[in-house]
Parts: structure tokens; C-alpha cells; sequence
């Protein structure tokens, strides 16, 4: 008994022995573990001790007593307190000799602990869709949970079997792969743990974790038991977060970014391969600690970049910076590095995540543009073009020395100036439309001559191109005006010109007095011929004989008069600088008087002379002094019948010319009918006997001759006005 | 009898009036002799002329070279004179020029007959007198 007794108490069983008045005698000490407080429960009820139980155990006890062998049942039970309980009992009825109930066997488990786990754990299953699955090969039967026929996307009342079961997997790769493991597991024993696809049952497809494991009795495998996840989700998560992590590996490395990342607590810098192709060392002879960048990093550049880190790692300042390299191999290659730092919740830094890449290409061709700008700048500065940058309200923006000079103002006032303002009005219409015209898009340059005044009122001749110049957006910004002083050319142009017009007027006059030469020889010899011919011939009577030789002798003495002319026209030649002398015009004038004293009728006539005093003239002294004869003999020559001749000589020296003016009141000459022919050869105006129309031609050639000019004012029965213009000594 | 009743000479120089007197009598040229010194003086006379009812000569030998008015100006004041008064008259431009542009513009005006060098001979005369017979 005392055996009995004690294999009871530690039974792990939580068992009761109640006699057939439901009194306990007795328990095990499982039973008192698990109903604590219940203390000494021998010869007590147990209905009265435990009424706080499901009341099927009681109906089951009841049935027990009244001769039923054995009763079981679990339940899930609200005790009074309102807990939820589980609860799995075993009754047994104990009889003695008779077969007569002496007692109650009551194995009583409070399962609500281990329940709550089972609950629990399909509740997590559900949760995380795990399902399970188990295969008996012996049987050939496969067994399926909910969960796993949800995912399959069948019927509750679905039956699958081994072979349908692989099916679902989609074919090729993870029907393959499951049909392998499936077979190993069953000829080896091995597990599985793999991510595959299926294809459900409507059509869709889904990521599975399926884990398997075999059981294996003798070697040989009797069951197959294991769990089925749907982890489509995450899988396609964790695929798009490959692709795009492969796809930012791509394009950093084909951008040449290098990532790193530099654990700040481990001093850990880990570096991805474009790291080490962008610090050209390899990835052996880095040993991954902040030492090792350190030391990569250029001499002048260690010091600043060092404390960027460290500005950065007390977030005083972002880390973006650039700074050089020295490679292995001596090159220096410039790096632009940006990181940000990773935290904790107190702020403490943790990883510094950044990124570099090599910019020493674009900083050399920055450097480039920067150079040929600066080239530019100074092309535009020093060029002998005159060069501005102009608004398109054409105000000047920037100037260049050239311009300055072109147009006699200072860079500072210029600026202050628009190109409207010191264009010469007439040519402002020109170059405005053509302004509008680049404005309107319709042409991007133009090219004109124009003119502009300089700031001495000067006009100068400017060659001008203009282009204009557009922003980023297309947009006209302003122009730039290329301007060439052509004044120097112009003024060589117009010079070229009279030049050229003298040189006409020279060829025509030429002409002119071959023809009035040519005229004249053959006038008088024409007049030899026919009185030659009278006087061989009898055509003429005596008297007319005497007088064609009388005649004879006046043609020949014309003739000769001609041909002295000639000579005098012939010697007026244009004299060089060099060859006009320095002359007293008062000296001259007053041995011309005196030459002439004979020819004036100095009892009919006045004469007034007002020269300043030392007028000197550049001349040569034969012409002047023939000029004087000339204009003093035809005062007298073409004085009025009716008036005494007054004559007055005045004189005097003007800006670098010499005026000496002949005023009379003799016949005076109609100058509106003659203006153009007064100096002509051999033009006469009155019917003097004296007339030869050759003294104001020589007149006027001698004075062109030294650089000068003569000019009158006339008019009929009042008197001329002779004005000579010569070069002052 | 003479071919023309009247020829007129407009010329400056004496020893061409005086050689064209020789030779218009010579050839018989005309019963009477007009003779000018200048255009102005010609131009005035002719006028007088018309005025006074008489006819214009028939032929005038006229020089371009002269004072006060030239052979050009007297050819411009002369063609202003009604042309039926003027229909019967034949100039001849008689000078000493051989510059094809004085002979070109003498031929301009239809009032110019012909454009004639010095000297003058009387062949040349003979040779008008054949023209208008």
C-alpha cells in the first residue's frame, strides 16, 4: 500500500481518488501543484472543493458511479472569476470484488496554459500565413492545413495528394528545385528550407517558404512533415529592393561614384570598388580605418579636410567639400566628397555615409573656359577694334580703350552714354531698323557703315558689326558691337577723290586748251592761206593787194602773238613746296606800279594801296608780279568813258592765307552771263580792240599754280571786285 | 546775176571779212553783203531787219569764236525768231575748230546747214551756191 501510495504521489499525472461519496483519498502531488491552495483534501469533498469546475466533469463522474468504465472530455471553461479555462479530464470508475463503483479515478489537466499556446501559435501562423503540410508515404496520403490550402487558393474540401502537390509549383525552376528535395528528403532524410514560386489554383503567382523535414523509421523515410509561408510579399519587396539597390550600383559605378561608409564607433571605413578606382590603390593596400583615407589625401589639403570631418561629425557644418589626392603613382587627382551622419536617438554620431567622385576633368575644363574667358576679356581690352558690349536700350556696358579712342571719350563716360546719342543723326534710322531686325529674331548680325561724333564734335567714319548675343533661354541679352575706325580712310577716300577731281578738271582744261590752241594756230594760219592765195592769184584789184599785205603782216604778227601765249600757258606750270619762295607782296606791288607808271592816266585816275605791314605770301615771283600787271593793266584797260578810275589795292593776312583784293568802277562785267567763262582762254567780254581773252586765263593759272585761288565780284557799270588768295609765308 | 540777194558774215576778224568779201564776189554769191562783228551786234540787226519789214538773209556764214556774244549765244537768240520768218535762212558755221564736239553741237540745230573749217575757198562757196539751185 505504501508503494501504491507513493507511486501515486509522484505520478506526473495531476490524478485524484475519490471513494464512491465523492471524498478524496487521495492525490497526487501534480494534482496539488496545479490546484494550489488546495491543502489537505483527504476525507473532503470533492465536489464541494471543486465546484468551480465545467459541470460535463460532474455528469462524467455521475456516469462513472453509476458503473461507466471510463469518461474523457476537454472543455474551455469561464470560472466565476471570468477567466477562460481549458481543461482535459479522465474519469475512471475503481470497483471491488462485487463489480460495485468503490471509487472515482479522476485525472483532472489544466490545459489552459499550453491551449493558450496552441491558440496563440495559430493565431501567429495565421498571421504570418504559415500553414503546414504532412505526407504519408506509407499511406500515400497528403495532408494540408488551412492556411495552406488559402495560399494554394483551393477549397476546404480539396484533397491533394504528393504529386498534385508539387504541381502547384511553378514549372521550371521551383518545380525542379521541390521535386529534388522532396526526392533526396525521401531517399537521404534530408531537410529543406527554400523560397520558391507556385502558381495557385487561380493562376496567380506567389512566393512560398516551404520548410520540410522526413521522418525516417529504419532508414527508410514514413513521413514527411513541414510548413508552407506565403511570403509573396516580402519576396517581391525584397526583389524590388535588389533591383533597385543593382540599379543604384549601376549607376554610381557607371558615374564613377564612389560610397563609403565609415563606422565612427569602430573607426570601420568600408569602401565599394569605385572607392579604390577613384583613389587608385587597390583593395588590399587599404586596411579600412580613417588613417587610411587620411593619408591618401593631398599634403595642403589634410589639415582643412581633417576638420570638415570633424565639423561635420559635430554637425557644425555639412560635409561637402573638395579636396586632392595623391594616387600611388604620383598623380593628383581632384575629388568632390559629400557625406551625411547617421545618429542614434541622443544624437551621438554613429556612421558617416558619404559619397566621392573625381572632377578633376570638369575642373580642368572649368579651368579652360576660365582661361579663355580671361584670354577673351583681354582680347577685348587690348584689340585695336573698338569693341563694347551694349544693352538693348543701347547703353554702353563695357568699353574698350580702342573705342575710347575712336571717339575722343573717357571709358567712364562712354558708360554713362547710348549709342543713339553720339550716332550722327542721319545715320541713326539705318541702324536702328537693322537693331529692331536682330531684336525681332529676323537676323542674328549686321554689318554697316555709319558714323559717329566724337565727343570734340568731330564726325567719325566707323565700320560697325553688330551681333546679339542670347541667354541660356534663348532670349536676347545684349549686343556686342565690333567698331573700326575708318575716318583715316575715308579721309584718304576724299582726299583720293579730289585728287582725282583736280586731276579730271586738269585733263578737261588740258583738252580744253589743246582745242583753244589748236583754234587759234589754225584761225591765223587759215587767214596766211587765203591772203597767200589772193596775192599769187588776180582775183583782187590793186588797192585789195595793198591791203591783203598789210593784212599778211597782221596775221603773222597774230600768229606769233599765239604762239607766244602758248609759251606763257605752257610755262604755268604747277609749282612744287619746295620751289614757292617767301615774298614781299608790298615790294612787288610797288615795282609793278612802277613798271607800268607809263600806261596810267594819272591826271584821270585814283589809286589807294592798304596793305598790312610785312605781308609775305609763299609765291613765285614772276607769277605774282604778272598776276599784279594783269589785274592793275585791266583795271585801267576796262575803266568807264564816263568816270575817272579809282582803283583800291587792300591787303591782308586771315589763318594762314593772304588776301589782296582789286576794287574798281569801271565796266564791270555780267557775271550772271559770263560767271563760268570769265577766266576761260581767250574769252572776251567788250569790244576793246586790247581784249585777248588770255590775261585772266594766265591769271588764274598762275595762281593755282602756287597753291592759291582768285575769285571776283562784278557787276555791269559799277566796277569788279578781283580777290587773290595766297598761301601766307 | 548773183544766186542770193543777200549772204551775211558774222566774224570778229577783219582779215576774214575781208578774204570773204574777195571770194562771195568771185563766185558771184549774193548782190549784198551783210557784215557783224559780234553776235550781239548780228542779233540786233537781223531784228532791226524784221522789224522794219525787210526779209532775213538767206545765208549766214557764221563764226562761233567771238566777244561779247558767241556763235552759240547768237545760234539760241536767233532760232527764238518766228520760224516764218526764218524758214528761208541757211547758216553755215564757218570756224577754226576742228573739235568734234563744236561741229556735233553746231549740227543740233536745225537752222545749221553745215559745219564748214576754215579757210574757207570758193569751191566751198560753189558748192552752197549748187545746193540751192
Amino acid at each position: 500500500m505504501v508503494l501504491t501510495q507513493t507511486i501515486l504521489k509522484r505520478t506526473p499525472l495531476p490524478i485524484a481518488i475519490l471513494d464512491n461519496n465523492l471524498k478524496f483519498l487521495a492525490t497526487s502531488d501534480k494534482w496539488l501543484e496545479q490546484f494550489q491552495g488546495q491543502k489537505d483534501l483527504l476525507g473532503k469533498s470533492f465536489p464541494e472543493c471543486f465546484h468551480d469546475l465545467p459541470e460535463e466533469i460532474f455528469i462524467d463522474i455521475q456516469y462513472c458511479l453509476e458503473g461507466v468504465e471510463q469518461r474523457s472530455d476537454a472543455t474551455r471553461y469561464i470560472n466565476k472569476n471570468g477567466d477562460a479555462l481549458w481543461y482535459e479530464w479522465d474519469v475512471n470508475s475503481w470497483l471491488n470484488e462485487d463489480d460495485s463503483v468503490e471509487g472515482i479515478i479522476v485525472i483532472l489537466k489544466d490545459r489552459t496554459l499550453s491551449q493558450r499556446n496552441r491558440l496563440l501559435l495559430e493565431k501567429s501562423q495565421q498571421v504570418a500565413r504559415i500553414g503546414h503540410w504532412e505526407v504519408n508515404l506509407l499511406e500515400g496520403t497528403l495532408y494540408w492545413s488551412k492556411i495552406t490550402r488559402e495560399i494554394h487558393e483551393v477549397p476546404e474540401d480539396f484533397q491533394p495528394n504528393l504529386e498534385t502537390g508539387i504541381n502547384f509549383y511553378k514549372e521550371g525552376h521551383s518545380r525542379d528545385t521541390i521535386s529534388e528535395l522532396v526526392n533526396n528528403a525521401i531517399a537521404t532524410g534530408s531537410s529543406w528550407d527554400t523560397e520558391l514560386q507556385i502558381v495557385t489554383k487561380n493562376g496567380r503567382e506567389v512566393w512560398v517558404r516551404a520548410i520540410g523535414e522526413a521522418e525516417m523509421v529504419d532508414g527508410q523515410c514514413v513521413r514527411l512533415i513541414g510548413t508552407f509561408q506565403d511570403i509573396d510579399k516580402r519576396k517581391k519587396a525584397e526583389i524590388n529592393s535588389k533591383i533597385a539597390s543593382e540599379r543604384l550600383a549601376q549607376a554610381t559605378n557607371s558615374a564613377e561614384i564612389g560610397i563609403w561608409e565609415y563606422d565612427l564607433v569602430q573607426n570601420d571605413l568600408v569602401w565599394d570598388d569605385n572607392m579604390y578606382k577613384i583613389y587608385g590603390v587597390s583593395e588590399s593596400d587599404f586596411n579600412g580605418v580613417y588613417e587610411a583615407w587620411e593619408s591618401t589625401v593631398h599634403a595642403e589639403d589634410k589639415a582643412r579636410s581633417a576638420e570638415e570631418v570633424q565639423q561635420a561629425i559635430s554637425g557644425e557644418k555639412e560635409f561637402n567639400t573638395h579636396f586632392r589626392v595623391v594616387w600611388p603613382d604620383g598623380q593628383i587627382r581632384w575629388i568632390r566628397g559629400m557625406a551625411t551622419i547617421l545618429r542614434d536617438e541622443e544624437g551621438i554620431p554613429l556612421k558617416m555615409i558619404g559619397a566621392n567622385w573625381d572632377f578633376t576633368e570638369l575642373r580642368n575644363a572649368q579651368m579652360k573656359l576660365a582661361q579663355s574667358e580671361e584670354s577673351l576679356q583681354g582680347a577685348f581690352e587690348n584689340s585695336r577694334v573698338g569693341m563694347a558690349l551694349v544693352s538693348k536700350e543701347g547703353v554702353f556696358m563695357q568699353v574698350n580703350e580702342s573705342l575710347c579712342t575712336s571717339l575722343g571719350y573717357t571709358q567712364e563716360e562712354l558708360l554713362q552714354l547710348t549709342f543713339q546719342e553720339i550716332t550722327h543723326p542721319d545715320d541713326l534710322e539705318t541702324d536702328l531698323k537693322l537693331l529692331n531686325e536682330v531684336i525681332d529674331g529676323k537676323r542674328n548680325t549686321y554689318q554697316i557703315e555709319k558714323r559717329y561724333l566724337r565727343k570734340d564734335g568731330q564726325i567719325a567714319y566707323i565700320y560697325l558689326t553688330v551681333t546679339g548675343v542670347k541667354d541660356i533661354d534663348g532670349n536676347l541679352s545684349h549686343f556686342i558691337s565690333q567698331i573700326i575706325d575708318i575716318s583715316s580712310r575715308i579721309a584718304a577716300e576724299q582726299k583720293l577723290k579730289n585728287l582725282f577731281d583736280l586731276t579730271s578738271k586738269q585733263n578737261e582744261s588740258l583738252l580744253n586748251f589743246a582745242h583753244i590752241v589748236s583754234h587759234n594756230l589754225r584761225s591765223h594760219a587759215a587767214n596766211l592761206t587765203m591772203i597767200t592765195e589772193f596775192l599769187v592769184s588776180d582775183k583782187i584789184t590793186e588797192d585789195e593787194r595793198d591791203n591783203a599785205k598789210e593784212m599778211l603782216q597782221t596775221a603773222t604778227s597774230g600768229l606769233n602773238e599765239t604762239i607766244q601765249h602758248l609759251n606763257e600757258v605752257v610755262q604755268v606750270q604747277v609749282v612744287s613746296e619746295e620751289d614757292l619762295k617767301t615774298l614781299e607782296l608790298e615790294v612787288i606791288l610797288k615795282k609793278v606800279l612802277n613798271d607800268i607808271d607809263a600806261l596810267i592816266p594819272h591826271e584821270d585816275s585814283s589809286m589807294s594801296i592798304d596793305l598790312d605791314t610785312q605781308l609775305e605770301v609763299k609765291g613765285v615771283n614772276a607769277y605774282v608780279e604778272s598776276v599784279l600787271l594783269n589785274l592793275i593793266t585791266n583795271a585801267i584797260k576796262y575803266r568807264h568813258p564816263d568816270r575817272p578810275l579809282k582803283l583800291s589795292i587792300k591787303g591782308s593776312a586771315n589763318n594762314g592765307k593772304v588776301m589782296l583784293s582789286f576794287t574798281d568802277n569801271g565796266l564791270g562785267i555780267d557775271l550772271n552771263k559770263y560767271g563760268n567763262k570769265i577766266f576761260g582762254m581767250y574769252k572776251t567780254f567788250h569790244r576793246n580792240k586790247d581784249a585777248k581773252g588770255i590775261g585772266l586765263f594766265i591769271t588764274k593759272n598762275q595762281m593755282e599754280a602756287m597753291g592759291g585761288s582768285i575769285r571776283v565780284n562784278s557787276s555791269v557799270e559799277k566796277g569788279s571786285e578781283f580777290i587773290l588768295e595766297f598761301k601766307a609765308a | 546775176m548773183a544766186v542770193f540777194q543777200t549772204a551775211c558774215i558774222i566774224d570778229d576778224d577783219q582779215i576774214y571779212q575781208f578774204g570773204m568779201k574777195i571770194l562771195l564776189r568771185e563766185v558771184d554769191f549774193s548782190e549784198e553783203i551783210l557784215i557783224y562783228q559780234d553776235g550781239q551786234e548780228a542779233i540786233d540787226a537781223l531784228q532791226e531787219r524784221l522789224s522794219s519789214g525787210d526779209t532775213l538773209p538767206p545765208v549766214i556764214f557764221l563764226d562761233l569764236n567771238m566777244p561779247i556774244k558767241d556763235g552759240w549765244e547768237f545760234l539760241d537768240d536767233f532760232v527764238q525768231i518766228p520760224q516764218r520768218d526764218r524758214e528761208q535762212v541757211n547758216i553755215y558755221v564757218i570756224s577754226s575748230s576742228i573739235n568734234p564736239s563744236d561741229e556735233d553741237r553746231a549740227r543740233k540745230y536745225e537752222v545749221v546747214s553745215n559745219y564748214i573749217v576754215k579757210p574757207i575757198t570758193s569751191e566751198k562757196l560753189l558748192e552752197i551756191i549748187a545746193q540751192h539751185q
